[in-house]
Parts: C-alpha cells; structure tokens; sequence
C-alpha cells in the first residue's frame, strides 16, 4: 500500500491528534522513508510529519547538570553540543558516528530510539546515562526508562499512540566518564556489528558505579550486570576490564549474517566492550581521552 | 490521491502535485524537472541525489517531496551565480575533481555544506564531511583538493 | 627514460556541465510518450521453464507491451560463444536472466504487470561451486554447448567454455631440483563494477530504424547486438550514448539495448529503463568473478627463480558474453612480469549458475596478481630474502624473454619498483602495527581498428569526429588537444561529435584501455589529412611551396616572411576542409608460445604496461581491521600525454583496488543468489578512508605503441593494489589472508 494521506503538524497536540488518530510520525525520515524505499518495510498509510514542531526541538542543559534532548534533536546538533561532549561524552561519541553529514543533519534522536534498532548508536549511551524518554498521547504523559523503551527490533513499549516528546538524562555523579566503541569496517557510513558503551563512576581510584551496555548483540540493546559488577569496586585495573569485556561477550548472543560470523562477533564484543571500558575510565579520571 | 504544494528550489517556487510517498530526488527530478541531482542507489548510501534543506544537507531519494514544502531547497543546479561559476566548481575542475561527473552534483552540494559549516577544515574534515558521497571514479584525491583549495587551507 | 612529475591542469570540454547539472545523463532524457521497462527476472537460478503465461500482465490496464522469447527472433547471440538468447526460452541459468519485459505508462504499473506474468518452472541442480564443475560428472550448465557457435581456439569442453595452457621446459624436473618449494592455494570472492550510475537505455523507433539512448562503454557493440538479435541491418541502428556515469567494464558488451528495443517496437512508444542499484548488482557483466589459484614455485636458494606452476579456475557464471578470453588473460597474469624457465599453467574458466562475469577494468588481473604476490612474498620468506630483492632478482627487464617467448623490448619493469619502494620510504622504522607491502603487475594494450574525421567549420573552427567512447576517464575530452597540436590551433577551437554511431567509423569502445591508442592515433591522422589539405590550399594562394609554410596560432605563415600568411578561418571559409583518418594498427610483437594451448591472442603482450604499487598499512590485530595510510604508485605507461587524466586514473584505480583488497565482496547464498545486492553492505572505499597516493610516471621509449608513445593507463592501477596491500597485512601479522577480499573478520582469524 502507498501513503495516502500526509500531514505537516506545527504543534505538539496536533502532532498527538494525528498519532492518535492513527499517523506515523516522520522526523528526519532516514529510517522510515529509507526502510521503505528499500523495500525492507512498506510505507505506512498515513503519515503525519513532526519535524517542523518547534517544542520538540533543542539541546539543553538542565540547571540540576541534566540534559533534556527534544525528540527532533539531530545527530548533528547533538555532537556538536559542548555540554554534551563534556558530560555527557558517550552520546556525543554515538551520535557523531551517525550515518553521513546527511544522515546526521537530518536523523534525529526520537527517530533512533523509536526505530528500536539493536544496532541504533544512541541507545546503549542513552540507557548507559539513565535516561528517561517522555511520551505524549491524548491521555497524558508518562516517563519510561530508555532501557525499558524496547522489547525487541523495531519493537517498543510505546502505545501506538504515543509520540516520544522528548529525552532527559539525569546529571552524571561526580567522577563519571562514559565512552561508545563500535567496531568500524569504514571509518564513517558503518552500522554497529559490535558496539559498546560503558559509564564509570571513579572515587578515589575506585570504580564505585559501573553501567555496561552491549550494542548489536541481542534482540535489544541491553546492559551486561556481570560486566558492571566485575568493575565496580575494583581499581578498573587491566584484570578488571579484561574479564568485564568477557563477561560482555558470554552475555551476547550474536547472529551471523553478510557482516559477520556469530563468533566473529562474540570476540569482537569482548575488544570492543574492553575498549569502551578503557576509554570510560580514562575520562573519568579525568585524563586525555 | 495527489496533493498540491509548493516547492521552492534554488530561488523559485515551484507549485506541484505529488503523490504523498513522492521523494524529494523524484519531485525535482521528475515534476520540476531539474535533472542535475542524480539517483544512484535505493538505501540513501551513495548521495548523489544530495540536495540542501535550508543549507542543510539531505539525501533527497529519502526525504518526503511533501516534508520540504516550506524549506529553501538547493540543488547542483543553483550554485552558480548566473553564468559565473562557484568557486567550488572552478576548483572541481581544474583539480580533477570531475571524471565522469556523476557524483559531481551530490559531491557538490555536499562540499557546499561542509564549507558553510566550517569553513576551514582540514583534509581529514573533508575526508570525513564527503563520506556520505561515493565517487568510483577519482579516488577522492581531486575533489578532497578542490574543497581544500577553496578552502584556502591546502 | 624520464620520469615525469609536473601535472598540467586540463580542464575538461564536458567539464561546465558537468558542475552546473546541466549536462544530460541517459536517465535524465525523457522522451514524449515514453514508458517504463520493468524486467521480470528468473525465479530460479537453474531450471527448466514449463509455462509462460503473459494474459494477466498484457491486460493490466497501462501495459502497453509484454515481451517474451516468442515475441523476438530464436537467434543465439555472445561476443565469443553464442550461449543466450535475449529472453529466457527452456531455461534460466542465473538469477539475472530475463523472461520477460513490460513497457507500461507508470513504473508501479509495470511492476505490477511483472509480478502478474505466470511462469512454471522445473528446478534443475543449481551449479555455485565453480571448482567442482570442472569434473566430467557435473551438471552441465548449457547442455547443448556443443552446438554453440564460438571461438574456436577456446578449448570448451562440458562446463569448461575456456582452457588455456601454458607450458615451458620441465616445470616438475625444475621443482624436484629446487632448494625451495612453497606452495599456496588462494580464492578470491566477486566483486563489481559499481559505476556510480546505474544502466539506463531508451529506444525509439521511427519507421523501420531504431535510435537507442544508452550507457553503454561500447556503442558498436551495442549497434552490432541490437541487429543480430532483432535480425534488422546494423544500418537500421542508431546508438547513442549520452554522458556516461562511468563504467569499469561493467557497462561492456552489448546487453540490454535489444531488450528495450524490442519493448518499444511492440509498445510503438518510446521506452525507458533505468535499473535500480539492486538489478545493477546482480545483472549479467558487471561482476568480476571469483577464482581459485594454486601456485607452486621452486628457487635455488641465492633467490634464482627455477619453476612455476598454477593451477586456475575462474567462475565466468552462466554465459559467456566476449569474456573467452578470461582463461589466457588469467593465465598470463599468472606468469606475471618474471623471467621464468619452467613454467606449467593451467587455467579453466567454467560456466556456474552465478552471475556472469565480464571485463571489469583489468579482467582477471588483480586476482591473480595479488595470489602471484603474495605467493612471491612467501617464496622471499623461504628463501630468508628480502621479497624486495627477490624481485630485483627475477622480475622482466629488456631484453628478457617471456615463457611465452615474446621478446620484450624497451620496458621499466625494474625501474617502477625502484621508484614505488622509494616513494613510500622502503625500510623505515615503523610502529609495530604497521608495515608496507609491495607488488608488481603488467597489462597488455589492445590494438584495434578505429577511425575519425575533424572537420572545419566555417568561422575557423573545428568538430572532430570520433567513434570513441568517453566513460569519463578524459581519453576522449583530450582529443582537441592532440588536434589542435597538429594545426597550430587552441584545443578550446573544437567541439566533439561522439557516441554517435551514425557520425563516426567504428571504434572498440571504452574497454581495454584502448581509447587513446586507437581512437587518439585515429584522431590524430585524421587531423594530419586535414593539415595536408590546408597547407595545399595555402601553398596555392600564398603562392609558396607547402614546405615553406607552418601551422602557428590558427594562421598559415610563410616561414621568413611573417607578412605572407593566410588565417585558417580564411581558408575554411572557401572550402569544405575535412580530413580523415585511421592511423595504422600497431602489430602486436610476436610470441612462439610452443607448448600453449587456447590462444586468443594475449599471448603475447603488446607495448606492456608495468606496474609497481606500495602500500602502507595499519592493521589492527584486536578487531582484523585494516587502513591503508599511503600507496606509492609507479607505471610505465609510456609517454603520458594528459598527465591529470592519467593521475586521475591512478587515483581512482588504486581506490577501487583497495576496495576489492579490504571491503568489496559479494556473497552469494547457496543458490547463487545475491545476499547483499546494495550498496550498505557492498562497501565501496569512502573519502575518509581513501589513502595518500604518490604517483611516478616512468616514460620509456616504447616500441609498437601508440601515439606519440603512448601505451594505456586505465586498468593497469587497479592490478597490483590488493597484493600490495595483502603483503603489507602478512608483514603486520606474520601471517597470511588467503581469502579475497581480507576482510576484518578474515584478518582477525589468520592472525589468531
Ligand atoms: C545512510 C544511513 C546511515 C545511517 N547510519 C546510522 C548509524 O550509523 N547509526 C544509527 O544509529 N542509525 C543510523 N541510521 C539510521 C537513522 O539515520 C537513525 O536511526 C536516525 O536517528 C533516525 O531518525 P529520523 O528522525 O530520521 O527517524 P524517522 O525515519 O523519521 O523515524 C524512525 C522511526 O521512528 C518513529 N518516530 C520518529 N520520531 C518519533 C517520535 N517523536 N515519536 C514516536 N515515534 C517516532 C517513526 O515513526 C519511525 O518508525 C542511518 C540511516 C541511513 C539512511
Ligand atoms: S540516490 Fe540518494 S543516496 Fe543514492
Ligand atoms: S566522477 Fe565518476 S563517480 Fe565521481
């Protein structure tokens, strides 16, 4: 079936009227308008695009040290923002890895989470900071941790009338560094076969919290709790990252397909998340990294 | 069922009726009729058809026709000034930035954005900033050292 | 010999439309009344077709014309073995064979009209490993290939539609007497062409005469193949190829140009076809095709090259189209540029149920080349040598004498490794990830018929005429420049009528690196009649003898007396000045080639080009990936007569190389089907990852070339790249990646 009916929202209600009323909402487009094209998925009857609602815009730093993303802010704006490289580190690595310039202008952070691709950049960061996301529908607004947000690829815990409003992400403790890794083939246009992210918490040269999360390795995005508690309390020493990168890959459970073989992908979960690791640590030491 | 709009590409406003599923790349292309941003693939992978949205780069074979009503479009064709060449174009050409010429228009626009954005990059920058934009012909070498040179930063 | 360093800039005649958008590729024309094409493709990749039925899709309203196998003449047609028809009869043998065609009003109409034609099939067993359908017992993928017409020197036999052997002295006696002995066996994966754009033909007829738009590299052969296979005269066809969006011998020999023709003859309307970049992977010739390579090479242990043998099989697909020649070309490549004693070379090139191949820039040379070199590489690493001076050693110099006994004369072979190792700073101390590879390569020129005019224009100016092909590489864009050279004339002085069949004498096309050995020196002569013509019309009305008279800045001049002149613009005003021309086809040298078996004619290599690549590379051990830092490039490519063009080749050789070293790769699933026919998991090299590439033109006096010493420079880039980088990964590693393309995952696992 082709679209049939397209409308252009300028507010968030009308944006929620037509979701409710059945619309899929269009961002940047460059998954459902790609996936379509491709013909991987079909292009849905109705559509009503979301990009020129101005509240669904922004990067804004929260006077608590949060951050609050609107849905429709792009991977471009996001890489750029100081405050999220500064804070906020594993997101601005996700999100300036993104497809192309293109890609990255026009793709925006509703769009990648929404989408619930296990190989989405954004969301082991997202899920590695504690993020929330809001959804809006007529009967009202509700949080959701981003790791809860999927059940599976393309699939969500979002009512088919929810539109996601908007990302907030608590202020990292004090001491906090995180990192994304993704295994690259190209230096830029990769989808993740293996990506990592990791936020350490660092107190006295003790890893006092530890959130790990494995990208492209399971049906969802999802953290690895044997690969945080081999890190928290400990040094973040080399032993500790060595067997929390192992840890990340007996959790995984890769498939093997034209990009790579299942164990392939399992060895590179243990380097990638090692390195995610690493990283993490450097950063919250406050080293140059 | 078609719907009504109007586009503006390069300057002019151009009303349209489109098929609500229509692609930017096709409307240009096929109802306006400016045939200079090219279709090479079907998964947004090769940009030739890229195109600006409000100076911001998009690849227009996966963007809804209807979704750029309201935005200032711009296509290879709306580069130059009149009969006067951009800079850009110049230096395509006289550095080997154009072989068979496919990927020109796309590489274009795109290498118009990045300068817009920032406007002395270096090699890396540009390296980075065109991956979006694949050219089977010139290895990159001539179009990395035509963005430079208009750059001013070779 | 001179090196060659400065660049000239050379500003392309097609250059402004091309950066301003105006310039007119295939799929941008549109013609009134025109419809789109749609192909039905094989459901199976082997099997035997029961029933066809066409009724649904013929009476979907908007389809104007649905074409079969009965709606065209039963004709056999294939540039070296008449294998196909147009559309599929009893069987389809690949993915990619056609069925049938509808030509409807809308593109999703004709979709939807494909998908309504009805086609029963009986499955036969399909033919993917190549290797093994060698052996007598196999299933035949063309059953009645021997009532094929074809080349006879092929050698066909069962699925094996091209042997070649080449033999020399006793290559076992040699081995049994060598110091040391390594073996290797080597396979390498498809890979494609992938012009950026994607083919697109349009066909219109007009009373019994067809004119096809189309992007073809080879307009007559597309002439030739429309009227053979509609069986019309050549003269009822008129092709014409619009700016083409390159092509890299994916856009060789005549394909799809009678599909669309016979569409619109049935249509009576004009039809377009513009494939999607998925038909654009998996459709006949643009694939290059994967092989398997064993060599065993003996040496005495002061690095004396004693033996070699190879064994090669090379997957053509399911037809044969004009790349016969496959087998010898692999075979030669597999001699490569050394001096070799004993010499046993086997090479079989066999039909499969895969996507057939064709001459994808420099056919069958960078596969080989890259097993040949690594297995050099190996050799020097038994011999505890330096593989550098293993080469010194043993590579072809003048004078040498190839086991197929051409004698080799003014060539640089030596000299380009020399130059290429000291480009890239050969024996630098080096971050223990990186290392720098080195491989060498030849290419053979192509010498054949072509023919030009250059005409004058009333006002001074002039049009040259040529039957040459531009795919965008410049070979054709620098023809005003070797004109205006003849008539002391501005290149800016001369438009081009090209790509018409209708205008100019046959030409080859743009295959083979070809365009200025033959078209340029048809050019060229073409313009040296025209200058005979205008100093004998000079010499009348200056009333001097024509030896005293010269060509300088668009004027005729008696030398001494700058007073006695007349302009070109004059004398063309007067006249009908038109020269013409075709040059003499250079001979190619001669080879004894005793002891070789299916010759086409490569036997020897005329006016070789010569090729030295290095290559630097990081390697990261953890993850297998792979960056190439810095390629050092030398060739002997003769005189180099456009130097940015013929940089521009290097660079963009090296890059495709690159990409067929580390990432190009199709893979297809157990039926011979695409399983990633697009572009984001057939990765090409992008800007970020493309290398520093340094580039040294070594000229050499050489003889039976083309003009004004010319030789090709389109192919020879894409030869030596992936072994350079292989030598360049197993010097990190220490260890070697059999396998083509060396992927992450495959560098990852031979360094475990
Ligand atoms: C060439 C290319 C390269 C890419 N590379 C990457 C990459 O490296 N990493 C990566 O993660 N992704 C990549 N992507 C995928 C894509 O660009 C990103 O996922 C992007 O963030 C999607 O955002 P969008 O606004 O374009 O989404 P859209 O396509 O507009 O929407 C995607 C989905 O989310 C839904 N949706 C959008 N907004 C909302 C909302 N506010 N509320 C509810 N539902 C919503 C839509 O209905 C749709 O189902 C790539 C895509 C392309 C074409
Ligand atoms: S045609 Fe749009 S990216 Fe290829
Ligand atoms: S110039 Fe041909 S693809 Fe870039």
């Amino acid at each position: 079936m082709s679209m049939q009916t397209f409308t252009t929202a300028a507010t968030v209600e009308e944006a929620v009227a037509a979701v409710a009323a059945g619309a899929r909402p269009v961002a940047g487009g460059t998954d459902l308008v790609v996936g379509a094209r491709t013909g991987k998925s079909t292009m849905p009857g109705s559509v009503v695009a979301i990009h020129r609602v101005a509240e669904l815009r922004g990067v804004e730093p929260l006077a608590d040290g949060g951050l609050r993303l609107g849905s429709l802010a792009s991977h471009a704006e996001i890489a750029e923002s100081d405050d999220v490289c500064a804070r906020f580190t594993a997101l601005s690595d996700a999100s300036a890895i993104v497809g192309s310039h293109a890609t990255r202008a026009q793709g925006t952070v509703g769009g990648n989470l929404m989408n619930a691709s296990p190989a989405m950049e954004t969301g082991g960061p997202l899920v590695c900071l504690g993020a929330t996301v809001t959804l809006r529908s007529p009967s009202g607004t509700r949080s959701v941790a981003v790791e809860d947000l999927w059940t599976g690829p393309g699939k969500t815990t979002a009512a088919p009338d929810e539109l996601l409003v908007g990302v907030e992400v608590p202020a990292p403790a004090a001491g906090t560094g995180s990192a994304y890794v993704r295994l690259e083939y190209r230096r830029q246009m990769e989808i993740a076969v293996v990506g990592a992210t990791a936020a350490v918490t660092v107190v006295d040269g003790v890893v006092t919290a530890a959130r790990v999360a494995m990208t492209a390795l399971s049906a969802t995005i999802r953290r690895v709790p044997d690969a945080e508690a081999a890190l928290v309390g400990s040094d973040g020493g080399s032993a500790a990252i060595e067997s929390a990168g192992a840890a990340v890959a007996a959790a995984a459970t890769p498939i093997s397909d034209v990009r790579g073989s299942a164990d392939y992908r399992r060895a590179m979960a243990a380097v990638i998340a090692r390195r995610a690791i690493k990283t993490a640590l450097s950063r919250a030491r406050g080293e140059n990294a | 069922m078609k719907v009504a709009a109007t586009l503006s590409v390069n300057g002019f406003a151009y009303p349209v009726e489109l098929d609500p599923g229509t692609n930017l790349l096709a409307a240009v292309r096929d109802v306006i009729g400016l045939t200079g941003s090219k279709e090479g693939c079907d998964d947004s992978e090769c940009g030739a058809c890229m195109m600006l949205l409000d100076g911001q780069p998009v690849n227009a074979c996966s963007y809804l026709a209807l979704q750029a009503e309201g935005s200032e479009i711009t296509t290879v064709e709306g580069l130059a000034d009149g009969d006067t060449l951009a800079p850009l174009q110049v230096a395509f050409l006289e550095l080997g930035g154009v072989q068979c010429g496919f990927c020109t228009p796309g590489m274009l626009v795109s290498a118009t954005a990045l300068l817009a954005d920032n406007p002395s990059p270096t090699e890396d920058d540009v390296r980075i900033g065109l991956s979006g934009n694949l050219c089977r012909c010139t290895g990159y070498d001539g179009i990395v050292k035509a963005v430079l040179s208009v750059a001013g930063s070779s | 010999m001179a090196t060659v360093e400065e660049p000239r800039t050379f500003i392309r005649p097609d250059g402004k439309e091309k950066v301003t958008g105006t310039g007119r590729y295939t799929a941008d024309l549109v013609l009134a009344g025109e419809l789109v094409a749609k192909f039905r493709y094989a459901d199976h990749t082997h099997a035997r077709i029961t029933r066809i039925d066409v009724t649904k899709a013929r009476a979907l309203p908007g389809v104007l014309a649905v074409v079969t196998h009965e709606d065209v003449p039963d004709v056999l047609y294939g540039g070296m073995v008449k294998d196909r028809r147009l559309f599929a009869r009893d069987t389809v043998r690949f993915e990619g064979d056609v069925v049938a065609a509808v030509a409807a009003t809308t593109a999703a109409i004709a979709e939807q009209a494909v998908a309504l034609i009805e086609v029963d099939y009986e499955p036969l067993p399909v033919v993917t490993d190549f290797e093994a359908a060698l052996a007598d017992d196999s299933t035949l993928v063309h059953p009645a290939w021997e009532e094929y017409e074809g080349n006879e020197s092929l050698g066909r036999h069962h699925n094996t539609v091209g042997y070649t052997a080449i033999v020399k002295g006793d290559a076992d006696a040699a081995l049994a007497s060598a110091d040391v002995v390594v073996r290797g066996r080597y396979v390498t994966d498809p890979v494609q062409g992938v012009p950026i754009e994607p083919r697109a033909v349009i066909a219109q007829w007009q009373g019994d005469k067809v004119t096809v738009w189309t992007s073809t590299q080879v307009p007559y052969a597309a002439r030739g193949g429309v009227a053979h296979v509609l069986q019309i005269p050549e003269s009822h066809v008129r092709i014409i190829v619009p700016l083409l969006g390159g092509g890299f011998g994916a856009k060789c020999d005549f394909h799809f140009e009678g599909h669309v023709a016979a569409l619109a003859r049935a249509a009576r309307r004009p039809v377009k076809l513009v494939f999607s970049r998925r038909e654009e992977f998996f459709a006949v010739g643009h694939r290059r095709e994967g092989m398997v390579i064993e060599f065993e090479s003996g040496a005495r242990s002061d690095g004396t090259l004693l033996a070699r043998k190879a064994r090669l099989v090379l997957d053509k697909g399911a037809y044969c189209g004009e790349g016969g020649f496959f087998s010898e070309m692999a075979a030669m490549h597999a001699l490569g540029p050394y001096e070799l004693e004993n010499v046993n070379i086997q090479s079989s090139l066999v039909y499969s149920n895969n996507q057939p191949s064709s001459s994808i820039r420099a056919p069958t040379a960078p596969q080989v080349c890259w097993a040949l070199e690594q297995h050099m590489d190996e050799l020097a690493a038994a011999l505890g040598m330096d593989p550098i001076d293993l080469r010194r050693k043993t590579l072809i110099e003048t004078g040498s004498v190839t086991a197929t006994g051409q004698v080799l004369e003014q060539i640089a072979m030596k000299e380009t490794l020399e130059k290429a190792v000291e480009l890239i700073g050969y024996g630098q101390e080096l971050p223990e990830d990186e290392a720098i590879g080195v491989a060498v390569g030849w290419w053979p020129c192509f010498a054949a018929n072509s023919g030009a005019y250059v005409k004058l224009n009333p006002d001074g100016t002039g049009t040259i005429i040529t039957g040459a092909q531009e795919n965008g590489t410049g070979s054709v864009m620098a023809m005003p420049t070797y004109v205006a050279a003849e008539l002391g004339m501005q290149p800016e002085d001369f438009s081009m009528l090209y790509q018409d069949t209708d205008a100019a004498p046959y030409d080859m096309g743009s295959c083979g690196s070809q365009t200025t050995f033959n078209s340029g020196r048809a050019v060229i002569a073409a313009a040296v009649d025209l200058r005979d013509q205008l100093l004998d019309a000079a010499a009348e009305q200056l009333e001097a003898s024509r030896d005293d008279l010269e060509l300088v800045s668009g004027s005729i001049l008696v030398k001494g007396s700058p007073d006695k002149s007349v302009t070109i613009a004059e004398l063309a005003g007067e006249g009908t000045f038109h020269g013409k021309g075709a040059g003499e086809v250079p001979f190619a040298p001669e080879a004894l080639a005793e002891g070789c078996v299916g010759q086409s004619g490569l036997e020897s290599f005329h006016a070789p080009q010569l090729i030295a690549h290095a290559v630097r590379v990081r390697v990261d051990r953890d993850t297998g990936v792979v960056r190439v830092l810095q390629v050092a490039a030398a060739h002997d490519c003769g005189v180099i007569l456009n130097r940015m063009g013929a940089d521009g080749q290097v660079y963009g050789g090296v890059v495709m190389g690159i990409g067929q070293a580390l990432s190009e790769r199709t893979q297809l699933d157990a039926e011979g089907r695409h399983l990633n026919a697009h572009l984001t998991d057939y990765k090409l090299v992008t800007a970020s990852d493309a290398p520093q590439i340094d580039i040294a033109w070594i000229e050499t006096d050489t003889l039976n070339a083309g003009p004004k010493g010319s030789k090709g420079v389109g192919e020879p880039p894409c030869v030596p790249t992936a072994g350079a980088v292989a030598n360049a990964i197993a010097r990190v590693l220490g260890a070697r990646v059999h396998q083509l393309p060396m992927t992450p995952e495959r560098v990852w696992k031979a360094g475990q």
